[in-house]
């Protein structure tokens, strides 16, 4: 395994944030704070039925309400567009599609579909007309669950399919039913993981201006894919996308959430084309719970054959994803994930796992940080837990005898080569940790005052720095999957870094100005960092998702940054007549090694002057003038990510509540660019974790309604119900990516819920209590312990949500 | 619609305006008074990303109708600094790596302001308690806790220094 390790420097350091003063300030301009001349405000009408045919749209009475500029209708909407609403990831080829446009027009197959919309002098007066559309709907059956769906006789939510499954496919590797003959033991689970959503707590909105003169259209989106974005916005809309230019402004929170590409993007441009002035679109949050992509709700079956040491030689699964009443941007893919990452961190030589898509009338399932990994690992682990309750024996135990070798890198899992790791030595870290924080101290002393305290473990893997763009596009991904980055020194000595990824919380602007600042040898504040505008900045594939922004954006950024450093050194030398390979730069000044202090030096002022300004005499002949490089990383392969989460909970037995005491996550991303910020995302996806485990659902009634669309009712954690963090770090570096970054994003919600329900099953461990159902809600935790203290079986308890 | 005049004090600066009655005060603040850091999360009340000072005392403006602060002083997180020096919890938010995204920032320093006003040396569970009604997404709260901690300190010692 190569190692890369850079001299210390900015990258690896703990340096205060770019993007906080304007945040700290109210100087940040998010999409709600975009106000253009003449601009409307817009509001759409969505359904209130879970499953009904549209058999009439009045708008009339709303066109007529003043203030109102402009009304369009689903049918309008499937006119005006040269293409559905698009679908990205298409990786079983004869997965039935759902073609469905941004508005409905002849069904509606989820309550909170939009079907009409209107665009008037503000939100206010868009609101009122809403209430002025008549829409006649004739109600069908509806689906509303998986088994609903998967009943005989289901009604069908597309009428030209045979039932309400879209795509079924089954990924092999060696050979599965020899490996289940010959076991020792078999152990097999069945896990239901609710629905959740990623709930940034900046709404999603757009707005869009068209020009109805030369079909030019300028797009601000809180997005985290604006190249992607603005090819779909010219596929849907049938305009070419030299017309279009997104605008991404701050963005307050994405978590996949802002990945995906929704019909309120299309709407908005519609109404603006139809208006001729700037339409805004801002959802309020009970929208939110319904229009934006649902994600997490799978039914997932996992076995696992193993011989009677603990060594597992076969795993079969099944994920059945309950996708909802149209296909979002992301398709499968999220399902796709958790079904072919099932075997995780281990090394199973034979595996046969098998993901079902099921259409459901309730909202879309799209992206959500993790994106399928928390539902894989709940899966490998919830399995590896009960094999070792099985066998008797430690399920560390278990894990050590099953986690890929670092000799055995890169390793051939059932899709994917996970390129390098020290699994075991990660999973020790924490456990070596675990002791130091005396967790099986405090576990005994609360056992005596009668109290359930439990320590539970999870591994995780991450895929990350997504990805090589042909191996994507083979998989069936419609776009690409590199990053271009572009670096400018100015006439100023100053430095410029353009990017096309989204600045959405996670620190990208500081990051990339890290690594500039460390390759250039200048100062960080001289470094700035623009993000956000199509029209000027580099092309992203994919989007600011799949943790892939530092480790390509950096990889991409530090090789630009490295070739733009040897022509600052080529000019240099000119200017102080010395050899290239002789000069040294150290804070923004060029000098001779080895003359110390006093010796001859120039600034990158200097050599910004005399590549811009005053060249004569200064610029080397041949050298072009101008100091601005670019390089585009399309990585060989995805980089994976890993680690450990170790959790120390506590279960109140009368009540059935979880209170998470302690929580420590050993990992490896690589090398780390700024250690404040990636334990900043471990403690977040920790906190989406511990609310997913614990909190969160998007609760539907039988009728097809959702119960949970304010934050009284999804239940987001708050200061109260977190507890403090603690992070430990091993580096093994990516060796295929300039840099050795890997990403880690995502990594703190994969393998949250794993460890928590282990450390539940521990604190109830004389009950024989095993969680498979999340989020495990107090009355869900409670009835399990009476069944168990019944003895009823302490897992087969559970109403269908 | 039913229109009305208010005036008010909006980060010291006396601003007039006739609404509808209906008009939120966040809406107001937004968008007639550019306190574009007032931020709406959820306008039912329960994120706190709005939360502004009205009369000394913290209020959600999602919830509040701009006639309701007809004559009171408001201070958004706009007001927050002195001039171009950050307050105490701004500069302790910022080391500190206390914000993510930033969206739910503005709500929960003027809310921390408040616990720091009336309670100068809260301890961890203190803090967490009052930032219990604020949501934020990104963070996990580990690092606002440690912030408002250190900002603590730091008002501490300037009204020592001054007292």
């Amino acid at each position: 395994m190569t190692e890369q390790h850079l001299p210390p420097g900015l990258i690896g350091a703990r340096v205060r944030r770019k993007e906080d003063p304007r945040l700290l300030t109210g100087r940040a301009q998010f999409v709600d704070d975009v106000a253009l001349p003449g601009m409307l405000e817009a509001a759409i009408l969505r359904s209130p039925h879970a499953h009904a045919r549209i058999v009439s749209v009045d708008v009339s009475a709303a066109l007529e309400l003043p203030g109102v500029f402009a009304v369009i209708t689903g049918a309008e909407v499937a006119q005006a567009c040269a293409l559905p609403q698009p679908v990205i990831w298409r990786l079983i080829p004869d997965q039935r599609m759902t073609d469905l446009y941004a508005l409905a027009h002849d069904k509606v197959r989820y309550v909170g579909q939009g079907v009409a919309a209107v665009a008037a002098a503000d939100r206010y007066v868009a609101e009122d007309a809403l209430g002025l559309i008549e829409v006649e709907y004739e109600q069908l059956p509806a689906a509303c669950t998986l088994d609903e769906a998967l009943a005989d006789g289901a009604p069908l939510l597309y009428e030209n399919w045979p039932d309400n499954v879209s795509c079924r496919q089954t990924v092999p590797k060696g050979d599965v039913a020899t490996a289940f003959a010959a076991a020792d033991v078999i152990v097999s689970e069945t896990i239901t993981y609710g629905r959740q959503m990623g709930t940034p707590l900046e709404t999603r909105g757009a707005v869009v201006s068209w020009d109805p003169f030369t079909d030019r259209l300028e797009a601000w989106l809180s997005t985290q894919s604006p190249n992607l974005a603005r090819d779909l916005l010219g596929e849907v809309l049938g305009l070419p996308v030299e017309r279009i230019r997104v605008r991404t402004p701050d963005v307050g929170g994405g978590f996949g959430n802002k990945f995906d590409f929704y019909g309120e993007e299309v709407v908005a441009a519609l109404l603006s084309k139809r208006s001729g002035r700037p339409v805004k679109i801002i959802e309020d949050r009970l929208e939110s719970f319904v229009a934006n992509a649902h994600s997490r709700e799978q039914r997932i079956e996992v076995e696992v054959a193993a011989k009677s040491d603990g060594t597992i030689t076969g795993m079969r699964g099944t994920v059945y994803g309950v996708l909802g009443g149209q296909l979002s941007t992301v398709g499968i893919g999220p399902c796709w994930a958790a079904t072919v990452l099932m075997p995780g961190p281990y090394d199973i030589p034979n595996v046969e796992v098998t993901v079902v898509g099921v259409v459901t009338n309730r909202s879309p399932y799209g992206s959500y940080r993790g994106w399928g990994q928390p539902k894989a690992n709940i899966a490998h682990e919830r399995i590896v837990e009960k094999l070792a309750r099985e066998l008797g024996m430690a399920a560390n135990d278990v894990r050590r005898k099953n986690l890929i070798a670092p000799d055995k890198f890169p390793y051939p899992s059932p899709v994917f080569y996970y390129d390098s790791g020290r699994y075991e030595e990660c999973l020790e870290a924490a456990e070596r940790a675990v002791v130091d924080r005396g967790w099986a101290k405090r576990q005994a002393e609360a056992a005596k005052e009668g109290r359930s305290l439990g320590i539970g473990y999870s591994f995780h893997i991450e895929i990350s720095a997504i990805g090589p763009s042909r191996i994507l596009n083979q998989a069936g991904l419609q776009h690409s999957g590199f990053d271009e980055e572009s670096v400018r020194i100015d006439s100023t000595g100053g430095v410029i870094v353009r990017s096309g990824l989204s600045a959405m919380g996670q620190g990208i602007q500081t990051a990339l100005a890290q690594v500039a600042a460390q390759t250039l040898g200048v100062p960080l504040d001289s470094v700035t960092v623009l993000t956000g505008d199509t029209e000027t900045n580099p092309y992203t594939g994919y989007g600011t998702g799949g943790s892939r922004g530092a480790a390509l954006g950096g990889g991409a950024l530090l090789r630009a940054s490295t070739r733009l450093r040897e022509k600052v050194l080529r000019v240099a030398a000119e200017l102080l007549e010395a050899s290239p390979d002789d000069l040294v730069i150290s804070d923004g000044r060029i000098s001779v090694a080895g003359t110390g202090v006093g010796g001859r030096s120039v600034s990158m002022r200097d050599v910004g002057d005399a590549t811009y300004r005053r060249l004569d005499g200064k610029l080397p002949l041949g050298e072009t003038p101008t100091l601005e490089e670019r390089d585009v990383l399309d990585p060989d392969n995805t980089a994976f990510s890993y680690g450990t989460t170790a959790v120390l909970a506590e279960v109140d037995r009368e009540t059935g509540r979880v209170q998470v005491l302690d929580y420590l996550i050993a990992h490896d991303c690589g090398t780390v660019i700024n250690p404040m910020i990636v334990d900043g995302q471990l403690h977040g996806g920790a906190a989406q974790a511990i609310g997913g485990a614990l909190f969160e659902e998007i609760v539907y009634g039988p009728d097809g309604q959702p119960l949970t669309t304010t934050f009284m009712d999804y239940l987001i954690p708050t200061a109260s119900e977190l507890p403090a963090f603690e992070t430990v770090h091993l580096t093994t570096t990516a060796d295929h990516i300039p840099g050795g970054f890997k990403g880690m994003g995502e990594a703190g919600t994969i393998g949250g819920a794993s460890a928590i329900t282990a450390a539940i099953d521990d604190a109830l461990r004389d009950l024989g209590v095993g969680v498979v159902q999340l989020p495990i809600t107090p009355p869900r935790l409670l009835s399990m312990i009476e069944a168990a203290e019944a003895g009823g079986t302490a897992t087969d308890v559970e109403e269908q949500s | 619609m039913t229109s009305l005049d208010v005036t008010m004090t909006v980060n010291g600066r006396t601003v007039t305006g006739r609404v509808e009655a209906r008009r939120t005060l966040a809406d107001f603040l937004r968008k007639d008074c550019a306190a574009t850091g007032v931020h709406l999360g959820c306008e039912h009340g329960v994120c706190g990303a709005c939360t502004v000072v009205l009369d000394g005392c913290t209020a959600r403006s999602c919830c509040t109708l701009a006639v309701q602060a007809d004559g009171a002083e408001v201070m958004t997180v706009e007001g927050l600094a002195d001039g171009t020096d950050l307050h105490p919890l701004q500069e302790a938010f910022w080391a500190r790596h206390g914000l993510q995204c930033g969206f739910c920032t503005p709500g929960i320093l003027l809310t921390m302001r408040e616990l720091l006003a009336d309670n100068p040396d809260p301890s961890e569970e203190e803090i967490r308690e009052s930032l219990s009604g604020n949501i934020c997404r990104c963070t996990g709260y580990q690092f606002i806790v440690e912030a408002v901690k250190d900002a603590a300190a730091v008002l501490r010692a300037s009204s020592a220094d001054r007292g």
